[in-house]
């Protein structure tokens, strides 16, 4: 499908979303819309590097939704290189979408158990209608995530929480999007292999120049995977712009309490 | 100078079919009354198992080794264990995911009720009394005693658990983890919380954690915990500012902090299996600074008063 390669690869105008809910055995009769995100414009543009930030049940999870082609907005357009995914036919949507690479949050839950990697990895590529050498493009992803070798024979359960992070985030990867979205990538994981990955998703942005979306509830990790930070409170965008910005002038009551929270670190430097 | 906890080589493992695996691997350890303690490190380092050791809700199947007294009582001498009196009246264990540490069929009052019911034999009037009381203290009103679990955020519910630990108002607070599972925003303000009513009703403290930046701001000690040993203890500043075990120094470098941007390392490897009979430094493989006697069992080294670390290289120091 031709695309407009433009500025912007993912726009959102206006987006009002949430959920359709109704009290128990009632579902048929009171069905209310329960609105999470309000009049969201966020735009990413190409290879820009963007965190999403905010507290549980923000809204951070439904922005993901809307934007992976999940859940519909009520009303608002979701843009992909131009096109407004939730106007498309449903297979002009799937052809958009995969230019979305996506990793979700716990690499302890996220890994079918009973698979091999190979056969993980194998799945998107199939999915993608992928025509060359299977083998050879697992061997080099694998390789590009800083894997060793021998990992495609092995099972989940046998790799370590950083490795199964590795390969999540080699699964979004291998049908090569242009956008890369991780959801929570270092919550799940020890402090010390954090910055493994942190590590990683830079190597890959350098090496790319892949446009990465992370949404994260800890600044200490935006300011690592990102140069613009977009704070979300309440369904709504409160704030936006780089971490140092929004430290040293917070605008929003939510980042100034969030910031007087801090302790005073001068010490551990 | 009380002691309120002290340990001389206590060992803890679990029985499996045919073997013992040994979690906790010949701890020493005094705390004082009224100060905090944080036990650091890695998952599978042997942190929990202690906090429950100290805590008395080690399962059936543990087996114990050594010795571990709080105050004048003898709760582990060898295999033998006796906790009574002492679980919820003297120690209090605050959990570790706040979200699945309370029952969701039941009301925050009933939770209330429950503990004190079993502990202290009192009924629901009273214990509706000390709720509020003690639910006043981590700044939630009493309109949450009639709530459900799952009606309350995260961070709300880590304030019930620490609430629920301070009403049987025992002399020992036991955090696990309580950082782990809630938002960055919130951890300062339950650290925070924690440490003031600390202070404010003198408990001693043990909380563990493995995020060193967060927990180290209202800690008085910290022992570094790594494959079931201790490797370094110390006071806060000790450990922070002039750390003598290279583990203690990578933990230090790993963990961001928001605004200041340094590059971030991290701790190559994994700890080793608890299963596996280690010979020599347990950190060997990881470390960057071994060198040959390292393959031999380090002794413990005091560097200062009350600061001792496990290293062979702890006196020289290469990595400050």
């Amino acid at each position: 499908m031709a695309v407009n390669r433009g500025k912007y690869i993912i726009e959102l105008e206006n987006v009002i979303a949430g959920y359709i809910v109704a009290p128990p055995k009632l579902r048929s009769i009171f069905k209310t819309k329960q609105i999470v995100l309000r009049d969201i414009n966020f735009r990413v543009g190409t290879s820009e590097r963007v965190a999403i930030v905010g507290r549980s049940g923000s809204g951070k999870s439904t922005l993901l939704k809307v934007i992976l082609g999940i859940l519909k907005p009520f009303s608002g357009r979701v843009l992909i290189h131009g096109h407004d995914i939730y106007r498309l036919p449903w297979r002009r949507r799937v052809e958009l979408l995969r230019r979305i690479g996506y990793v979700p949050q716990d690499p302890f839950k996220s890994l079918n158990p009973v698979l091999k990697v190979k056969s993980i990895l194998k799945e998107p590529l199939e999915a993608c209608g992928f025509k060359g050498n299977v083998d050879e493009k697992i061997r080099l992803i694998v390789k590009l995530v800083g894997l060793p070798e021998n990992v495609v024979d092995m099972y989940p359960e046998e790799l370590s929480g950083g490795m199964r992070q590795r390969v999540l985030i080699a699964r979004a990867l291998i049908s090569e999007p242009e956008v890369l979205i991780l959801d929570e990538p270092t919550s799940a994981l020890d402090v010390s292999i954090q910055a493994q990955v942190v590590n990683l998703i830079n190597e890959i942005y350098e090496r790319l120049k892949l446009s990465i979306i992370t949404v994260t509830h800890d600044l200490a990790i935006a300011q690592y995977v990102a140069d613009r930070v977009v704070v979300i409170d309440n369904g709504r965008i409160v704030e936006e712009g780089s971490l140092a910005e929004i430290l040293n002038n917070p605008r929003s009551n939510f980042m100034k309490t969030v910031i007087s929270s801090y302790p005073k670190l001068h010490k551990l430097e | 100078m009380v002691l309120a906890i002290k340990a001389e080589n206590l060992k803890v493992g679990f029985l499996l079919e045919e073997e013992v695996l040994w979690a906790v691997k010949g701890v020493d350890l005094a705390v004082e009354e009224g100060t905090t303690l944080c036990i650091i490190g890695e998952s599978g380092c042997g942190k929990s198992t202690l906090a429950s050791a100290i805590a008395g809700t080690l399962p059936p199947y543990a087996v114990t080794s050594g010795k571990l007294r709080i105050y004048d009582r003898v709760l582990i001498n060898g295999d033998v264990r006796n906790y009574n009196g002492v679980r919820g009246r003297i120690t209090a264990y605050i959990p570790q995911n706040p979200g699945t540490s309370l029952n969701p069929f039941m009301t925050i009052e009933d939770h209330f009720y429950y503990v004190l019911k079993s502990i202290f034999g009192i009924n629901r009037k009273d214990s509706r009394r000390i709720a509020i009381e003690a639910l006043s203290r981590v700044d939630l009103d009493s309109s949450i005693l009639e709530k459900y679990p799952h009606e309350l955020s995260g961070g709300m519910q880590q304030r019930v658990l620490i609430a629920l630990a301070l009403s049987t108002n025992a002399k020992i607070l036991i955090a696990d983890e309580p950082t782990s599972s809630i938002d960055a925003y919130l951890k300062f303000q339950v650290v925070k919380l924690i440490g003031k009513l600390q202070r404010e009703l003198n408990k001693t403290l043990i909380v563990i954690t493995h995020d060193l930046v967060t927990t180290s701001t209202i800690c008085d000690d910290i022992a570094i915990m790594y494959a079931g040993r201790i490797v370094e203890l110390g006071g806060r500043e000790d450990i922070v500012l002039n750390p003598r075990h290279p583990y203690t120094k990578m933990l230090l470098e790993v963990s961001p902090i928001p605004g200041i941007r340094k590059p971030l390392k991290h701790i190559s490897g994994e700890p080793p299996n608890l299963g596996v009979e280690i010979t020599g430094c347990p950190f060997y493989e990881r470390c960057p600074y071994r060198i040959e006697i390292c393959k031999q069992e380090p002794q413990i080294w005091e560097i200062g008063e009350q600061h001792t670390s496990s290293c062979w290289r702890a006196r020289e120091a290469p990595w400050l």
